[in-house]
């Protein structure tokens, strides 16, 4: 019944659509007085289309939420025993209902966009409602025809399949509606690129339409950082970016939109610019379509699956549609282009640098398409298949990169050509003591290679102009208007939120690149195994493997191995990585742990371990300066959203939307710093074997009190045990016997007993007539001196006070006795 | 077509302002252009079919390679202390058309699988072993051909065509 109504409204959609074009068609055509009434039924059209499709996503929810498992999507990516947030997030986790919300979010732009045009677009709104309903109409059909989520089961299971585990992440609820968000934005400015050509308005368009841009561009942005994120979180590999052509799909829009976002400043500030933002709205559509047809029809290789479907000659027919269609209108158009155009500078100045930046940004949008389809390319020109690695990305768009930082940099100082100049001669000295301050933190730190070094001046460089621009706009303020330091900034930040918001956006940038340079220059892999209680030695860390456990947890089996990080000899904390095993479908999720740090972030995998659990493999990734980019990743949003913020009438409101970005912002550090990602800190750790046992005091039940100092010059064995640990009292007789045997050659044995009470601990000793020294540890006082985590541990510290040996677990006698053998040699 | 396009921006300028942009944009794209041939040239990899593979003999030795393939279940053999994977690929063809043709990538590689006499290539990889390394899904392994026949995989690509999946190697219940 849901599935049947879904289809009806999809169904309705569809037509509402077509007819949405049609009227449209008609009112523009017409004259203007039935026309009137024709563009009112348009734009009614279009809020129906977005109430239908709006509707049918409700559908798809309801299917599952009430677990309608006669429809074949949900049967597949739902199930009775996965949480609520999980079920919602699963309306988009596969191809079908990502479809869905597509052609929702596309109708519910399109309304707002034409029903609640500015006065600049106004006479753009006909033609532009017409193409947005065709590009609708576009996706309702793919949707209804092709690939719908509303399909019926012939059989209806009594289970779903689940969604797959690797989706069970909160980030996979927002990263795919947020690059929708991006995908679709992408499409308002296109059609009202469209419209402007066909009208010959040319010259507003971009003013008319810039907040859909820049809505379109942050979704993209939000969008690709989630799925960083969730790729370093979730996937379990060490990195965020494989250069793989599905995160490669999200970027190319982005890329191009970011440099539309530039090109629109200059046409906005009547600077030209006019055909090059033409092509790149053209193209950013182009590369959307692209985007969804290179991920669903198999032409390209990619990690990312799908099924090889039949989608791809749909939209590769789009695709040429859209490009034949818009250049063919561009270039009929190109006598009121050429009018348009405005007088140019010297290279050096505003209009020259955003020139330059347009033509970076375009290479880069090239050299990332070209890499994604090298496969093809090269086998088309030399019937030989080449395909591009990470390492073939990283070479030809690094160069690119680092000019756009160099740009960045020079951006604050901007002005005509001999005005640049002139600036950059003032600030000369506070610009190189950036670079150079940077360069020789970046150095000291350990980061030394020559080739990063340029980066890391660079980098020093622009974030010193950036900053300052910031500084001196605080400092004009305030002689004016004599406001303290952080409410003049908050003033600036709120009147000139484009302008402040753009650096903010540079800074973020700025700070992306650190960590891009340090964990793609400075990478760090290795496979190492340990056995218990055995240490391996990584860098400048030491990894104490302490116990592996396995939990039985709803539908998966769960392994975790605790390890005991040190730094340079020093407990830092206990990390938990795991590895998950799905029963019925032995599908395996690694979780990794991590321990983040401003240098860098030690990131472990558990690999794989023994039969009997005794030894681990672990991967051990270090990623050095990789939360500048996940810093510079927040910093981004927020200038995004600063650039973003709407003129509010309603001072509550806002407020209330102030403090909504913030907690946004503020949950989403939490989520990357708040969260211990598998971390746990028992407080202390073990000391590691050659540093120096901790002191303590023990008052002995036969009366004494001996402190671990005062057996200096002898062997001590010190024996963490309980009375209530069969697993301790089995070894006692062969402590006892140990005991008995070096007694007198210079070896003391102290027997501490871990959350215990005396007369349990006294008649465990009357009845394994143990002889040497026990105490009670009150209040685990002792316990957390040593790092214990559990029963029994063994020490054995020389003569110097030095720990030789620990062991975790029962000991026999004849491996004590061979370890104080060593020692008294 | 950027060439076309800069024209079209800067007719009419003074003469100088516009020599300079174009000089400048051109410097841009041929630098560009020399990095992606020059990396293409020492980084890019031959991308080969099983079967193609074969067909190259000793000059497969020594070079970087990317090769595709189904995955044999039964052949995975995982040494978890290693960490060390073996396993067998079969040939399956490259060309989209000619996958379309034969049914779809998930048919494709169901009958490679039963089919007892296409090319196999036995793969080495001294690593842990991937979630979704399982029996029909697809390999793409990029490392070295060794003397000894067998392929030493320095990264192990896979999917598993069943089902698409927004952003995500594959779903493995299929």
């Amino acid at each position: 019944m849901v599935g049947n109504i879904g289809t009806l409204l999809t169904g309705l959609a569809l037509a509402v659509a077509l007819y949405a074009a049609y009227a449209a068609w008609r009112g523009i055509h017409l004259p203007a007085a039935q026309g009137r009434d024709w563009l009112q039924s348009a734009q009614r059209a279009t809020n129906a289309l977005a109430a239908l499709l709006g509707a049918a996503l409700l559908m798809l929810l309801l299917a599952f939420l009430t677990n309608h498992f006669e429809i074949s999507y949900v049967a597949q990516h739902s199930s009775t025993v996965i949480p609520i947030y999980l079920k919602i997030s699963a309306v988009w986790a596969g191809q079908e209902g990502s479809l869905l919300l597509w052609c929702f979010l596309q109708a519910l732009f399109a309304a707002l966009a034409t029903g609640r045009a500015s006065e600049h677009a106004r006479p753009l709104v006909p033609w532009a409602t017409f193409f947005l309903a065709l590009v609708t109409a576009f996706f309702v059909a793919v949707t209804l025809f092709l690939s719908s989520p509303f399909t019926l089961l012939a059989q209806v299971p009594l289970e779903g399949r689940g969604l797959n585990p690797l989706l069970r992440h909160p980030g996979m609820i927002f990263h795919p509606p947020a690059l929708y968000v991006g995908y679709v934005g992408l499409a308002i400015p296109f059609a009202f690129a469209l419209a402007a050509l066909v009208t010959r308005q040319i010259k507003e368009w971009t003013t008319a339409i810039r907040t859909w841009t820049l809505i379109a561009w942050l979704g993209l942005g939000l969008g690709l950082l989630l799925g960083m994120r969730w790729a370093y979180d979730v996937l379990g590999w060490g990195g965020y970016w494989g250069w793989d052509p599905v995160e490669n799909a999200g970027l190319l829009p982005w890329l191009t939109a970011t440099a539309l976002l530039h090109g629109a400043v200059m046409q906005e500030e009547k600077r030209g610019f006019h055909v090059w933002n033409m092509f790149l709205v053209i193209f950013s559509f182009a590369l959307v379509l692209f985007g969804t047809f290179a991920t669903r029809s198999g032409m390209i290789q990619s990690v990312h699956a799908y099924t090889a479907s039949n989608l791809g000659g749909y939209f590769l027919t789009a695709i040429a549609v859209t490009l034949v269609g818009s250049l063919g209108l561009l270039y009929a158009r190109r006598a009121a282009l050429k009018t348009a155009s405005a007088h140019m500078e010297s290279l050096l100045s505003r209009d020259g640098m955003f020139f330059v930046t347009l033509v970076l940004f375009l290479m880069l949008t090239v050299s990332v398409l070209i890499g994604s389809l090298l496969p093809t390319l090269t086998e088309a020109l030399s019937g030989q298949r080449f395909e591009a690695g990470p390492e073939w990305f990283d070479r030809v768009t690094g160069p690119q990169f680092a000019a756009l930082v160099f740009v960045i940099g020079l951006c604050p100082l901007l002005g005509r050509a001999a005005a640049t100049l002139k600036r950059l001669q003032q600030v000369r000295w506070i610009v190189i003591g950036g670079a150079v301050a940077v360069t020789v933190g970046a150095a000291l730190a350990g980061f030394t290679d020559a080739l990063s070094l340029i980066g890391f001046a660079l980098i020093g460089f622009a974030a010193t102009t950036t900053l300052a621009e910031f500084v001196e706009g605080v400092s004009t303020r305030r002689k004016r208007t004599g406001e303290a330091p952080l409410n003049a900034l908050w003033r600036l930040l709120r009147l000139q939120r484009r302008k402040y918001g753009g650096y903010l956006v540079h800074f973020g940038v700025i700070l992306m690149a650190l960590g891009i340079i340090g964990t793609r220059m400075y990478p760090f892999e290795t496979q190492t195994t340990v056995s218990a209680g055995q240490s391996t030695a990584v860098g400048k860390y030491t990894l104490l493997f302490e116990e592996l456990k396995r939990d039985f947890v709803d539908d998966y089996t769960t392994t975790w191995a605790t390890v005991s990080i040190y730094r340079n000899g020093v407990y830092l904390t206990a990390l938990q990585p795991r590895l998950n095993t799905y029963t019925g479908t032995d599908q395996t999720v690694t979780v990794p742990a991590l321990q983040p740090g401003l240098r860098e972030d030690l990131y472990l995998i558990l690999s794989g371990w023994s039969d009997d659990g005794a030894a681990v493999t672990f991967k051990v990734v270090i990623n050095a300066l990789v939360n500048f980019l996940w810093l510079g990743g927040l910093i981004f949003l927020a200038g995004g959203a600063l650039a973003l913020w709407p003129q509010m009438e309603h001072k509550t409101w806002n407020t209330v939307a102030l403090v909504v970005g913030l907690a946004l912002l503020v949950g989403a550090g939490w989520a990357m710093w708040g969260i211990p990602h598998g971390a746990v800190d028992y407080g202390s750790g073990r000391p590691l074997i050659g540093q120096a046992a901790p002191d303590f005091r023990l008052s002995t039940l036969d009366g004494q009190a001996i402190s671990l100092a005062s057996l200096r010059g002898q062997v001590a064995v010190v024996n963490f045990w309980a009375s209530w640990c069969p697993s301790c009292v089995d070894e006692m007789p062969d402590l006892q016997s140990v005991w008995t045997a070096y007694q007198g050659k210079g070896v003391t044995f102290l027997g501490v007993a871990y959350r215990d009470e005396e007369a349990a601990v006294r008649s465990a000793l009357a009845q394994y007539g143990t002889t040497y020294p026990v105490g009670l540890d009150t209040g685990d006082r002792i316990a957390k001196q040593y790092g214990i985590t559990g029963t029994p541990e063994t020490f054995v510290i020389a003569p110097d006070g030095r720990v030789v040996y620990i062991h975790i677990g029962p000991l026999t006698g004849e491996a004590l006795a061979a370890q104080l053998d060593a020692v008294l040699k | 077509m950027l060439v076309i396009h800069l024209n079209v921006t800067f007719r009419g300028e003074g003469m100088q302002n516009k020599t300079t942009f174009i000089v400048a944009g051109l410097l841009i794209v041929a630098a560009v252009i020399y990095l992606i041939i020059s990396s293409t040239g020492s980084t890019a990899q031959y991308f080969v079919t099983v079967a193609e593979l074969q067909a190259l003999g000793d000059e497969a030795l020594n070079r970087n390679i990317t090769v595709s393939g189904a995955v044999l279940g039964d052949t995975i053999v995982y040494d978890a202390m290693g960490p060390h994977v073996t396993f067998t690929i079969v040939q399956v063809p490259a060309d989209p058309k000619e996958v379309e043709r034969l049914g779809g990538l998930a048919q494709v590689l169901h009958d490679a699988v039963q089919n007892p006499t296409g090319p196999r290539l036995e793969v080495i990889y001294d690593s842990v072993k991937p979630d979704l390394l399982q029996n029909e899904a697809q390999a793409i392994v990029r490392g070295k051909m060794g003397a000894d026949g067998r392929f030493y995989a320095d990264e192990l690509l896979l999917k598993c065509p069943s089902r698409y999946e927004e952003d995500v190697p594959a779903q493995a219940g299929d």
